[in-house]
């Protein structure tokens, strides 16, 4: 049996399932988590940072359910980007540039993820006082444009490949089967991208424009 | 067949204008001739082989190649063309006198075409940048100056002929084809199946095998400096879609497991990245990026059997 003996396609389902479920499910609620932003420091200290630091069996949701799944889809999807030859210009259709803009994509946002994990989940192990306030450190961050602007590319670069890849995978595992399906579940997965870009983005804002006062 | 009507339609509106003129007592018989040579109508009257008007000279960009291992160079061409004529028939003309635009008499430029009809799939190449069959790309649909380059993904054999030996390696990497001898009877009377379905696959059956979905594939690995046929890479959307076909097919279902199988390995379906070119660019117009999404779900329900039995 092909799916037995030969892993090709077991890896290839896999890689396309971990991009889903875990790791897009996470994106969509961290996204939503860091939302309450804008509540301020002494909300979002206490009720996001603190509540999520106190969750039991911590480092095996962040590792086994978070980080090895997102490695896996991350160096799998490396490893086979070199078999395409993307000609967005000469087949300006949509799905071909998207297929382009998933590649590249998926290459940002690793550079992007490796980025943002050091400056918050490991400065915070490093430092107990950035872990301690970390609106206080993302607000600081964030008020410098490039920053802000790195983490605004990054937000929408993640949901860009979330949403598509959903598209995608809907196809890839059969549930969309007809192009009339195809085309409906696209419209679908851009009003889920649009909805989780317009959270994220109200989030990043959210560290900038909330009260400062009251810090836990 | 609906596919070409187009194609099919402005040709022969325009044998009809002859045809008028000639019901009228315009012109006699012997005058309107369609297939004049270029000295005949860069000396004389155009609007004699082109009643309707529509003659013009064309600038032809063509990419040549004069061995598979040689480096290709561009000529160019000026060929007195009328509107109702095809990219092949440009080349024919081409060919009984070519030379180039600025005087030199060069061999005639090689090319590949059968029927005429795009149902052979031999003549496709890059039309202006796009991958089409030449026949039934007309002159009407293309500009003054046209660049003809051969099919990419295909090693050059010469000029505009490309080796498309691979479409077929596919083909069999895939199973398209349906066993009829066996060890025992594969049916007792004619397979039937219903109207509906007959329909669907109807889509399917039309591939012929020119190579453009292919050509305009991202993840159809570039196999133009292969010398032999490869058989590795992503088979392409027009294997899959056979794959489609005889799965459904009464007989052909029987070895859908193997088929399944075939396109689980190495370059099989998962191959795909859903770039979607395929269905824009193909001449019969079939349902390609269905085929996809259908045999996404056959090797679903195949994987769920291979792991838990059933």
């Amino acid at each position: 049996m092909s799916s037995i003996d030969n892993p090709h396609f077991v890896l290839r389902r896999l890689h396309s399932l971990l991009g889903v479920v875990p790791v897009g499910a996470f994106l969509a609620f961290h996204l939503w988590e860091n939302s309450q932003s804008r509540f301020g420091a002494e909300h979002f200290n206490t009720e996001v940072v603190d509540a999520l630091s106190g969750l039991n069996y911590l480092p095996f949701i962040e590792i086994g359910l978070i980080a090895l799944p997102l490695a896996f889809h991350a160096f799998y999807g490396l490893a086979i980007i070199g078999s395409g030859r993307p000609e967005p210009l000469r087949y300006g259709y949509t799905r071909n540039w998207l297929y382009w803009l998933q590649r590249v994509s998926g290459v940002g946002l690793l550079l992007f993820i490796l980025m943002h994990v050091a400056m918050t989940r490991i400065a915070g192990l490093m430092d107990p006082a950035i872990h301690a306030d970390l609106f206080g450190h993302m607000r600081a961050a964030l008020s410098n444009p490039w920053v802000f602007g790195v983490y605004l590319v990054g937000l929408w670069l993640a949901v860009l490949h979330l949403s598509n890849g959903l598209a995608t995978a809907a196809i890839s595992w059969g549930l969309t089967a007809s192009a009339a399906a195809q085309r409906r579940f696209g419209w679908v997965c851009l009003g889920l991208g649009l909805l989780l870009g317009v959270i994220g983005t109200h989030g990043l804002i959210g560290y900038l424009i909330a009260p400062t006062t009251g810090i836990a | 067949m609906t596919s070409i009507t187009s194609a099919q339609d402005r040709p022969v509106a325009a044998l009809r204008t002859r045809g008028d003129n000639r019901a009228r007592g315009g012109a006699p018989n012997h005058l309107i001739s369609a297939g004049a040579t270029p000295s005949e109508t860069t000396a004389g009257t155009p609007q004699r082989n082109d009643p309707a008007g529509h003659a013009r000279t064309v600038t032809l960009r063509i990419r040549r190649q004069d061995h598979p291992r040689s480096l290709p160079y561009w000529e160019q061409f000026r060929v007195r063309v009328s509107s109702g004529e095809n990219v092949v028939s440009m080349l024919r003309k081409l060919r009984l006198d070519p030379v180039t635009s600025d005087g030199r008499r060069v061999g005639p430029v090689a090319f590949e075409h059968n029927c005429m009809e795009e149902v052979c799939g031999a003549c496709a190449m890059l039309i202006d940048g796009r991958p089409r069959p030449s026949c039934s790309t007309l002159l009407s649909e293309l500009g003054d100056l046209i660049q003809l380059e051969p099919l990419p993904k295909f090693p050059v054999v010469r000029d505009l002929m490309v080796d498309r030996a691979r479409l077929f390696e596919n083909l069999k990497r895939v199973r398209a084809w349906v066993r009829l001898d066996g060890a025992y009877d594969t049916h007792e009377r004619a397979p039937r199946m219903s109207q509906k379905q007959w329909a669907a696959d109807y889509l399917f059956s039309r591939c012929i095998n020119c190579g453009v979905c292919a050509a305009a594939c991202p993840q159809f690995p570039d196999g133009a400096g292969a010398l032999e046929p490869q058989a590795d890479g992503f088979v392409g959307p027009a294997a899959l879609a056979q794959v489609r076909l005889l799965n459904a097919h009464p007989l052909g279902g029987y070895d859908k497991p193997d088929r399944l199988h075939a396109i689980m390995a190495e370059g099989g379906l998962s191959d795909c990245g859903n770039a979607q070119n395929c269905v824009r660019v193909c001449p019969k117009q079939i349902p390609l990026t269905s085929a996809i999404g259908e045999l996404g779900r056959q090797t679903t329900v195949q994987v769920v059997k291979d792991l838990f039995g059933g």
